[in-house]
C-alpha cells in the first residue's frame, strides 16, 4: 500500500509540471541533420531556462510544407510558429487573419536586432508586424574550379552574357555538363528567369509589372529575358534528364563534380555536400562563386541581388511564450551558432560577424551592398503568379515555349489575380 | 367483383409484406445499423461534395470567409485551361489501358492460377504483392527504377547496348512508363477477383465438358468466362472509377511533369486548385469529375441491364 502511495505521488509529480507547461510548436523545414541537432540544442537550452514552456519542433519537407500550410493554419493542429519566405504568400495569410500581430509583444531589442529591412519584410500591408526575420540568402552561380580548368574556361570570361554562352559551349565541346538544374521542382529553373529579369528590367521595371502597369510581364524586357533564357537552353547546357531531376538530384550532381555550374541559393553550400554521394561534396578550394553575367543595356543595377529574407510567422493562436521562444532563438548569441557552421546568413545584428566561411562572407557583403535585394519571385508574386513563373521557367529551360508566349502567360496570371 | 378481388389481394399483399418486415425484425436492425453508415456517409461524402460545389462558384484562395461570387467563371477557366485537355486525355488513356491491357492480363493469370498447388500459391502471392504496397512507396520504387543515372532501366539498357531515355523527364515516354506501373500495381487485384469467381464454378461442369471432348480454350471461352460474368462486371467498374481517380501513383513518379504532360484529372486539380491556392477553380474541377463519374456509373448500369435482357 505504501509502495502504491509512493508511486501515485511520483506519478502526480511527473504529471503536474507537465500540465502547467505551455507548448510551443515551431514548424520548420530544416532537413540537414546537423542543423536540426543545433536547433534541438537551442530548444533544450531554452526549456532549461524556462521550465514552464515546452518547445516542439515538427518538420515538414519543403514541397510538402508549401502544400499543407494553407489547410494546417486553419486547423486545430496549426503550429504556433512556422517558417516563411515572406512576400505574396505571407500577405495572403495576413489578409486572411490566420496570423497574430506581434508588434506589441516583441521586445524592442528583438526588433532592433533584425533591422529595418527585417521588420519591413514581415510587416503586412495592413501595417501590422506578424513575424521575425531570421536569415538572408542569395542565389549565386556556384562553379567547380577543377572542371573549369579541365575545359579551359576562364571564369573571368563569363562576366558578360556572350562570354557566358561561349563558355557554356566550351564545356559542351569538352564533354562536360555545363549546368546542373532541378527542373522537375521548377523553382530552380525560375532562378534563371529571375536573374535575367533582375538584370534586364531592374527594380522599377519588375515592381511596375507586378502591379500590372503598362504591358506588365508581357513588356519588352520580360520577353527579352525569355529570349536570353532560350539562347542558353538552345545550347542544351543542362544535365541529361534535367526535366526529371529534383533540386536534390541537381544539387547532388553538382556536389559530385559532374556539372560545372549550379545557379542556386547560398544554402546549397551545405546541401550540395549533403546530397553528394560521398557527403563531402566539392572541397572549399575547388568551389567558387561567379557573378551572374551582365547584359548590355539592362536596366538593373549591377549590385542587385536575388534571394530571400526568411523568417518565422506567428499563427493566430500563438501564445506569448511562442514570441519569447523566438526572441531567444533569434538572439545574436544563438544565431551566431548558425553563422559559425555556415548553415545560413543570420540577419541578427552581429551574428554574421563570426562567419568564417569565405563564401557566406562574400554573399553577406553582396546583400548588404545591394541596390535591390529582390525577393524570390515565386514567393514575392504569390502562389498563383509564382506558380506560373515556375511553370514557364521550366518550359524555357526545356526550350518548349516561345519567349512571347512565356511572357504572355505570366501577364495573364497577374491580370487574373489583380 | 374483379376489382374487389384485386383490392383484397392488395390488402393481403401489403399486410403480408408488413408482417414479413416485422417477422424478420429488419426494422430494428435498420434503425440500429443504418444511422452510423448514413452519418459517416453524410459527413465525409455528401457534405464535402456540397462544399466543393458551393465554392466552385466563388473566387477563394482557401483562407477566410467565402464572399467573392463569380458565377460559372471557374468552370469556364477549367475548360479553357491549357493543361486541362492533357489531363482529360491522360485519364482516358488510363481507363483504356486498364480495360484493354490490365483486365485481359489479369484474366489470363487468373485462369492459369485458379487451380490449387504450392507453386501456384507462391505465384499468386507474388502477383498480388504490388497491390498491397502503398501507392507512394510503389511510386518511389519505380522512380528509382526509371532514374536515368542510377536506375535499373538504364542499367538494363547498358547491358543490351541500348541508350535508354530519362523516361520520367520525356514528354512522350512518361505516359507509357506510368501505364506500366499502373498495370503492374493493379492487375493482381483484378486477378484475385477473377480467381475467386473461377473457384466458385462447380468442378462437375468443367469435368462434364472435358468428358464431352470440349477443348481447353473452348472451356475458357464458353464456360469459365460466362460463369464469372459478375466478377468481370465488378472488375471493369473498379478499373474505370479507379482510373478516373488516379492520383497517388503519379505524384511520386512524375508529379504531373514534365511540363504538365502527365497530369490526370485529379493531379491537375491538386496542382492548379490546391497548390496554387485557387480553391474555387479546384472545386469546379472536382464537380466536373464528379459529374463524369456519375455519368459513367449510370451508363454502365444501363449497358449491363441491356446486355442482361439480351
Amino acid at each position: 500500500m505504501k509502495r502504491f502511495a509512493l508511486a501515485a505521488m511520483l506519478g502526480l509529480a511527473a504529471i503536474l509540471p507537465a500540465q502547467a507547461q505551455t507548448v510551443v510548436k515551431h514548424l520548420h523545414i530544416t532537413s540537414i541533420p546537423a542543423e536540426v541537432e543545433l536547433m534541438n540544442s537551442i530548444a533544450a537550452d531554452f526549456m532549461a531556462a524556462n521550465p514552464d514552456i515546452k518547445v516542439e519542433l515538427p518538420f515538414l519537407e519543403n514541397e510538402a510544407f508549401k502544400a499543407k500550410l494553407t489547410t494546417l493554419l486553419q486547423s486545430a493542429d496549426a503550429p504556433d510558429v512556422f517558417h516563411s519566405w515572406g512576400g505574396g504568400v505571407f500577405y495572403e495569410q495576413a489578409a486572411a487573419g490566420v496570423l497574430r500581430p506581434i508588434e506589441d509583444v516583441l521586445s524592442d531589442e528583438a526588433k532592433a536586432n533584425v533591422g529595418t529591412a527585417g521588420v519591413s519584410a514581415f510587416t503586412a500591408p495592413d501595417g501590422h508586424m506578424y513575424g521575425v526575420a531570421r536569415d538572408v540568402s542569395e542565389v549565386v552561380l556556384w562553379y567547380n574550379k577543377t572542371l573549369f580548368e579541365q575545359a579551359g574556361v576562364d571564369p573571368a570570361s563569363m562576366a558578360t552574357w556572350d562570354g557566358f554562352l561561349a563558355g557554356v559551349q566550351k564545356f559542351k565541346d569538352a564533354g562536360i555538363t555545363p549546368i546542373a538544374i532541378g527542373a522537375k521542382d521548377k523553382w530552380p529553373a525560375h532562378f534563371w528567369w529571375s536573374k535575367l529579369v533582375v538584370r534586364l528590367a531592374g527594380k522599377d521595371g519588375f515592381e511596375a509589372a507586378a502591379r500590372g502597369e503598362g504591358d506588365g510581364f508581357a513588356g519588352e524586357d520580360f520577353v527579352k529575358a525569355g529570349e536570353y533564357f532560350l539562347q542558353l537552353s538552345e545550347l542544351e547546357p543542362w544535365q541529361e534528364g534535367f526535366l526529371a531531376a529534383s533540386y536534390g538530384d541537381a544539387s547532388g550532381l553538382f556536389g559530385d563534380g559532374k556539372a560545372a555550374m549550379h545557379l542556386m541559393g547560398d544554402w546549397d553550400y551545405g546541401a550540395m555536400k549533403d546530397n553528394s554521394a560521398d557527403k563531402d561534396g566539392i572541397p572549399d578550394d575547388e568551389l567558387g562563386i561567379l557573378p551572374f553575367p551582365t547584359i548590355e543595356g539592362g536596366k538593373g543595377d549591377p549590385t542587385d541581388t536575388l534571394g530571400g529574407l526568411g523568417g518565422v510567422l506567428f499563427s493566430k493562436n500563438a501564445s506569448d511564450a511562442a514570441v519569447k521562444w523566438i526572441e531567444f532563438f533569434n538572439s545574436t548569441e544563438n544565431q551566431a551558432k548558425y553563422a559559425k557552421d555556415a548553415y545560413y546568413i543570420p540577419i541578427a545584428k552581429g551574428a554574421a560577424d563570426v562567419m568564417t566561411n569565405p563564401f557566406k562572407v562574400q554573399i553577406g557583403q553582396n546583400i548588404s551592398g545591394a541596390h535591390w535585394h529582390a525577393l524570390f519571385f515565386d514567393q514575392a508574386l504569390g502562389p498563383n503568379v509564382g506558380g506560373v513563373v515556375n511553370d514557364v521557367s521550366a518550359e524555357l529551360a526545356g526550350n518548349s515555349i516561345s519567349a512571347e508566349e512565356a511572357a504572355e502567360m505570366i501577364k495573364e496570371a497577374v491580370d487574373d489575380s489583380l | 367483383m374483379a376489382s374487389i378481388a384485386t383490392g383484397a389481394d392488395l390488402g393481403v399483399a401489403t399486410r403480408s409484406r408488413k408482417r414479413r418486415l416485422i417477422e424478420r425484425n429488419s426494422l430494428p436492425a435498420l434503425l440500429l445499423f443504418l444511422p452510423p453508415a448514413l452519418i459517416l456517409f453524410t459527413l465525409f461524402v455528401v457534405l464535402p461534395m456540397v462544399d466543393a460545389a458551393t465554392f466552385s462558384f466563388f473566387d477563394w484562395n482557401g483562407y477566410g470567409p467565402i464572399t467573392d461570387f463569380v458565377g460559372f467563371e471557374n468552370y469556364a477557366d477549367v475548360l479553357t485551361h491549357r493543361n486541362f485537355g492533357t489531363a482529360v486525355r491522360n485519364s482516358l488513356i488510363v481507363v483504356a489501358v486498364s480495360l484493354v491491357v490490365q483486365l485481359p492480363l489479369a484474366m489470363w493469370c487468373a485462369i492459369a492460377l485458379s487451380e490449387r498447388g504450392v507453386h501456384i500459391n507462391v505465384l499468386r502471392t507474388l502477383f498480388f504483392l504490388p497491390f498491397m504496397l502503398a501507392e507512394v512507396a510503389a511510386g518511389l520504387i519505380w522512380n528509382f527504377v526509371y532514374d536515368g543515372n542510377y536506375g535499373l532501366l538504364p542499367a538494363i539498357g547498358d547491358a543490351i547496348g541500348v541508350d535508354m531515355p530519362f523516361v520520367l523527364g520525356d514528354k512522350f515516354w512518361v505516359i507509357p512508363a506510368i501505364m506500366l506501373v499502373i498495370t503492374w500495381k493493379y492487375f493482381g487485384f483484378h486477378m484475385m477477383i477473377f480467381i475467386a469467381g473461377l473457384q466458385s464454378i462447380p468442378s462437375e461442369v468443367i469435368e462434364a465438358a472435358r468428358l464431352d471432348g470440349v477443348k481447353r480454350w473452348q472451356i475458357v471461352r464458353h464456360i469459365k468466362i460466362p460463369m464469372i460474368r459478375s466478377a468481370i462486371v465488378i472488375s471493369v467498374f473498379f478499373a474505370i472509377t479507379g482510373a478516373l481517380q488516379l492520383f497517388d501513383l503519379i505524384i511520386p513518379l512524375s508529379n504531373g511533369g514534365p511540363s504538365h504532360s502527365s497530369h490526370t484529372i485529379v493531379t491537375f486539380l491538386y496542382q492548379f486548385g490546391i497548390l496554387r491556392m485557387k480553391l474555387g477553380f479546384g472545386g469546379a474541377i472536382s464537380v466536373i469529375l464528379f459529374i463524369a463519374c456519375v455519368i459513367v456509373a449510370l451508363a454502365y448500369r444501363r449497358i449491363l441491364f441491356k446486355v442482361e435482357q439480351n
